[in-house]
């Protein structure tokens, strides 16, 4: 195979007033023309570091100590501004990360593509610029979106117009930067599905960076392990899903949920990357269940052990045997009895305008952001809500939580009814309900130390604590009574999840609203976060509103899931139930878009009715959208509540009929447009 | 909500704005003690002359009635007469207005040069010597009193350096060469006093855009710096820039009080203080609305020229 671009031996280390740290280590790889290679690891890795640098660019404090980025010959890392400006966008383009951030907020999108293909003149002989970014746009299922700003544009539509972009000079190599995190499932699936197309017909060679291996199983045909700046394992992405040779990669694909991962085989990851903690040796020692004292004084290499693979581990043989699998005992002893009712909800109704009077004066009512909900919590019982965002799942914890009153509807705890509004509840009723926020960085105060932030609630509700406690709640999280005096900014992202969880649970709350506590996290620490919830529940009996959008997540913790489409439930179920037999068209897309260990050949559904639009407040609102949509009588009358085994569906298609599932589109059609 | 009601409320907001400052500088100059026919007549003036001269002014009418009498007045343009000169006040007020408004100009086409060129320099070489020297000087100007640097401006280029005239009277009769020359060390007075606020502002932003996503694609896509910079950077650092703009109208009203009597010249801000020192109630009314509705209009301008530049602010609710 050609070489398209060769990374030979690059090192990268940032300056700060503290001198200067190696982020990138020793980082060799190389992208045939055409090829697919997929970066990953977990955050902090530098794999987004060796990514811009082959776009030629660098924050201002990193500084490239030895290498070379050879594209066609060519090193970038030598090139001069002007020469790099040539490539960059035409030869080599960016995928970014974040679509609304990226792109300029001011600027109409099609005016910010014209730009693109302007500067490099890359307008295809007797072509209009006109009719070219047409063509782009519909190259990636967009219509003529070009007249519209970027806020105008959901962000799987902003996403496909930066790779309308990224794409406008036929570039000979992609860098997509994370190009999903930020986006729901079933989108994130179109876009990769999407860029798989696009690389079949274009012929463009692409460097993916990712955290999320499953997402690289999709699309990647090599994929590189990083770990604290040094690839660990180079090998075919098949290979490397089936049989992980490097401990860092088995851990790493052992944490990763998946909806059919049940049988999970080996363990996940333990402890977190600590630059400060680094061996001379293998840096992945301090956390490898294989190291030997060697391990820590000999650096490791990438080493060919087989024709296309090669490991930077003298063990890896040992620990590519693949372990008997721990059969985990499925808590399935349920009580007998059903416990009391905990929590319960009856016709919530919520928005977040509030009628002005001009409202008020026409009778005027504003559209409500969640309508109709009906939702129970059993004592000590975990309930997902999952939706996809803006679904409402956070607006609902909001209403529970007090800090958003309804418009209608009543939520009652323990069978005494929660006045509305936070300020009007009773200290004991705010003791009983402890919310979790979604990201600790932002949720815990950055000038108190632990010991404060956890002694605050004690302090307000009035309980008598003493050392004791606070060593025991942190103990319970699995961190120890050092912590106490350290401050949050010391504390890696997962270790203060855990301090908010604790500090929830320091009350003996008998409700904890999690609202996508996870999502903030690497995997590894996602893992072990469920691993902790899962324990929390059995001993303490702790309730929880489990809000996620990840199902994957979801199945390893939660007893029932409820299903939320713009603001209406679609569905509640037992979480078995529901993943085994979904029956709720949603449902359905949900599960298929999630993405499994292996290539699946996703291809999502093509609606049934694209042209119809559901009447507000009163047709099924997934009307449009549903492939299995039966007719306008979805989009226009209220869908029946049909009870199901274990919960209902709110759908107009009969039980029995959705029960037998459809079968798989097989003509691959063009994705749709998000 | 669509731009034209957004537009509309705000215009209707600056409206409702106008009509308060109306009520406080009536009601102010209401609490005012002695009696304005006594002033314009002097001391001795009979009885008999002093309720005829109160009639014909309405003085014996109730205040409520008088306020919408001279709300109307105003409204229909009529700003009445000064008590001073007897002439009416939109004789004395129209030339000093325009040459308060040609100054003004000048000096705010000053202001925007010396307010971007700093900030982007800055901005582009952050941490780096000039950045620093900028930061300082700056600060220094930004400490100073608007008279001391009137002053000190008027002793280097007029007295040391005599190449401009330390007086900027100018009358009709001044050729525009004339009026130019005179205007240039009050409207350069002006404009550092305003832009030494701006600059900081606009090199906070600019650094903090810059240091964007949308920055880093635009760079990334292969675009000339230069196009980076004034078509991404640029349009979205300016608006936290625009509200200290238009706070610097503001500021420009009172400045040009103070700066125009360092200078001599016969604008809005001399009239100003010569109505305040005669009493001359009625004029001190007609200009004190008039900045007040520049002052207003200033914010609108700056809120409608946000809303432009940025489209997000109008899908806003």
């Amino acid at each position: 195979m050609q070489k398209l671009i060769e990374v030979r031996n690059l090192n990268i280390a940032y300056g700060s007033p503290a001198g200067w740290t190696n982020v990138v280590q020793g980082v060799s790889f190389e992208i045939a023309r055409g090829e697919a290679f997929g970066l990953v690891g977990e955050s902090g890795c530098g794999k987004s570091t060796v990514a811009y640098r082959l776009l030629g660019y660098g924050t201002v404090n990193s500084l490239v100590q030895t290498g070379e980025v050879l594209f066609d010959g060519t090193d970038l890392l030598k090139l001069d501004a002007k020469s790099l400006r040539r490539m960059r966008g035409n030869r080599i383009a960016l995928v970014p990360q974040n679509p609304t951030t990226s792109l300029s907020p001011g600027m109409r999108v099609g005016s910010q593509i014209r730009e693109m293909i302007a500067t490099h003149k890359a307008l295809p002989p007797g072509m209009s610029m006109q009719a070219r970014i047409a063509e782009l746009f519909a190259l990636v299922g967009l219509p003529d979106v070009g007249h519209r700003y970027p806020h105008e544009l959901s962000g799987g539509q902003q996403q496909r117009v930066t790779i309308a972009m990224a794409v406008a000079c036929n570039p000979d190599l992609l860098v997509l930067d994370e190009p999903t995190t930020g986006l729901d499932v079933t989108t994130q699936r179109q876009i990769i599905q999407l860029l798989g197309d696009l690389r079949s017909r274009i012929g463009m060679a692409m460097l993916y960076v990712t955290h999320d291996l499953a997402l690289l199983a999709q699309i990647a045909d090599r994929v590189g392990v990083m770990y604290a700046g040094q690839l660990v394992e180079v090998a075919p992405c098949d290979q490397l899903l089936a049989a992980p040779a490097h401990p860092y990669s088995r851990g790493l694909i052992a944490s990763i949920p998946t909806v059919a991962g049940t049988e999970r085989q080996a363990r996940g990851l333990r402890g977190v990357l600590r630059r400060d903690q680094m061996s001379t040796g293998c840096k992945f020692e301090p956390r490898c269940d294989f190291a030997s004292a060697a391990c820590r004084s000999t650096p490791q290499v990438l080493e060919p052990v087989a024709e296309t693979r090669t490991v930077a581990c003298m063990k890896w043989r040992e620990s590519a045997v693949p372990e008997t699998p721990a059969v985990k005992p499925r808590l399935d002893a349920k009580a007998t009895a059903k416990p009391e009712r905990l929590l319960s909800i009856a016709d919530l109704d919520l928005t977040y305008r509030k009628p002005g009077l001009f409202d008020k004066l026409l009778g005027r009512t504003s559209p409500s952001v969640v309508r109709d909900i009906d939702l129970e919590l059993r004592a000590g019982e975990v309930v997902a809500l999952v939706g996809e965002s803006g679904s409402g799942k956070s607006t609902i914890a909001r209403a529970i939580s007090g800090r958003l009153p309804p418009r209608a509807g009543l939520i009652s705890l323990d069978g005494g009814l929660l006045d509305p509004a936070l300020k009007s509840r009773s200290v004991e009723q705010l003791r009983q309900i402890q919310y979790i926020f979604q990201n600790p960085d932002v949720s815990l105060n950055p000038r108190r130390r632990i010991r404060a932030i956890l002694e605050r609630p004690l302090d307000h509700f009035g309980i008598k604590a003493d050392v004791k406690t606070l060593e025991g709640v942190l103990e319970n999280v699995g961190l120890h009574a050092g912590y106490l005096d350290r401050f949050p900014e010391q504390l890696s992202g997962g270790e203060r999840q855990r301090i908010a969880i604790a500090r929830a649970l320091l009350v003996n709350p008998k409700l904890l609203i999690c609202d996508e506590i996870l999502s903030a996290l690497d995997v590894s620490v996602q893992a072990r976060i469920v691993e902790l919830l899962r324990s929390l529940k059995e001993k303490h009996a702790v309730a929880m509103l489990f809000i996620s959008h990840d199902l994957a997540v979801v199945q390893q913790l939660a007893d029932r899931v409820a299903v939320l489409y713009r603001g209406e439930l679609m569905q509640l179920a037992e979480t078995e139930t529901l993943l085994a037999a979904p029956l709720h068209p949603y449902t359905e897309m949900l599960l298929e878009a999630a993405p499994g260990l292996s290539k699946d050949h996703y291809v999502s559904r093509p609606p049934a009715m694209p042209a119809s639009k559901p009447v507000p407040g009163i047709g099924c609102p997934l009307a449009g959208r549903c492939p299995r949509q039966v007719g306008s009588v979805c989009a226009e009358t209220r869908p029946p509540v049909q009870a199901t085994g274990s919960g209902f569906i709110r759908c107009h298609v009969p039980v029995e009929k959705l029960a037998t599932r459809a079968a798989p589109p097989v003509e691959k059609r063009p994705a749709a447009v998000v | 909500m669509s731009v034209f009601r957004l537009l509309a409320s705000r215009i209707l907001f600056s409206a409702l704005t106008l009509l308060l400052v109306s009520v406080l500088i009536f009601l102010i100059l209401e609490a005012l003690p002695g009696d304005v026919a006594t002033r314009i007549l002097g001391r001795d003036a009979t009885a008999r002359a002093l309720e005829v001269l109160r009639s014909q002014l309405h003085l014996d009418q109730p205040a409520l009635v008088r306020y919408f009498h001279w709300l109307g007045d105003f409204l229909r343009g009529d700003l009445g007469v000064s008590i001073a000169t007897g002439r009416p006040i939109a004789d004395v007020l129209g030339p000093r207005i325009v040459n308060t408004l040609l100054l003004s100009l000048f000096a705010f086409v000053i202001y925007l040069v010396l307010a971007l060129v700093p900030a982007i320099i800055q901005a582009t070489n952050r941490g780096k010597a000039v950045d620093n020297v900028i930061s300082v000087i700056t600060l220094i100007l930004l400490s100073l009193p608007d008279f001391l640097l009137a002053t000190m401006l008027l002793f280097l280029f007029a007295v040391a350096v005599p190449i401009l005239p330390a007086l900027a009277t100018i009358s009709e009769a001044s050729t525009w060469q004339e009026t130019l020359r005179a205007m240039v060390l009050p409207a350069v007075t002006l404009a550092i006093m305003m832009a030494v606020y701006a600059i900081r502002v606009l090199r906070d932003s600019l650094i903090e855009v810059l240091r964007s996503d949308y920055v880093r694609l635009a760079e990334l896509k292969g675009l000339r710096p230069r196009a980076v910079l004034f078509r991404h950077a640029l349009p979205n650092a300016i608006v936290p820039a625009l509200n200290v703009t238009a706070l610097n109208l503001g500021f420009l009203i009172g400045g040009v009080v103070i700066v125009e009597r360092v200078f001599s010249y016969p604008g809005f801000g001399t009239l100003l203080i010569d109505a305040l020192q005669l009493r001359d109630i009625p004029l001190i009314k007609a200009t004190v609305m008039i900045s007040a509705a520049v002052y207003v209009a200033a914010n609108l301008v700056a809120d409608v020229l946000a809303i432009l530049l940025q489209p997000r602010l109008r899908a806003s609710r």
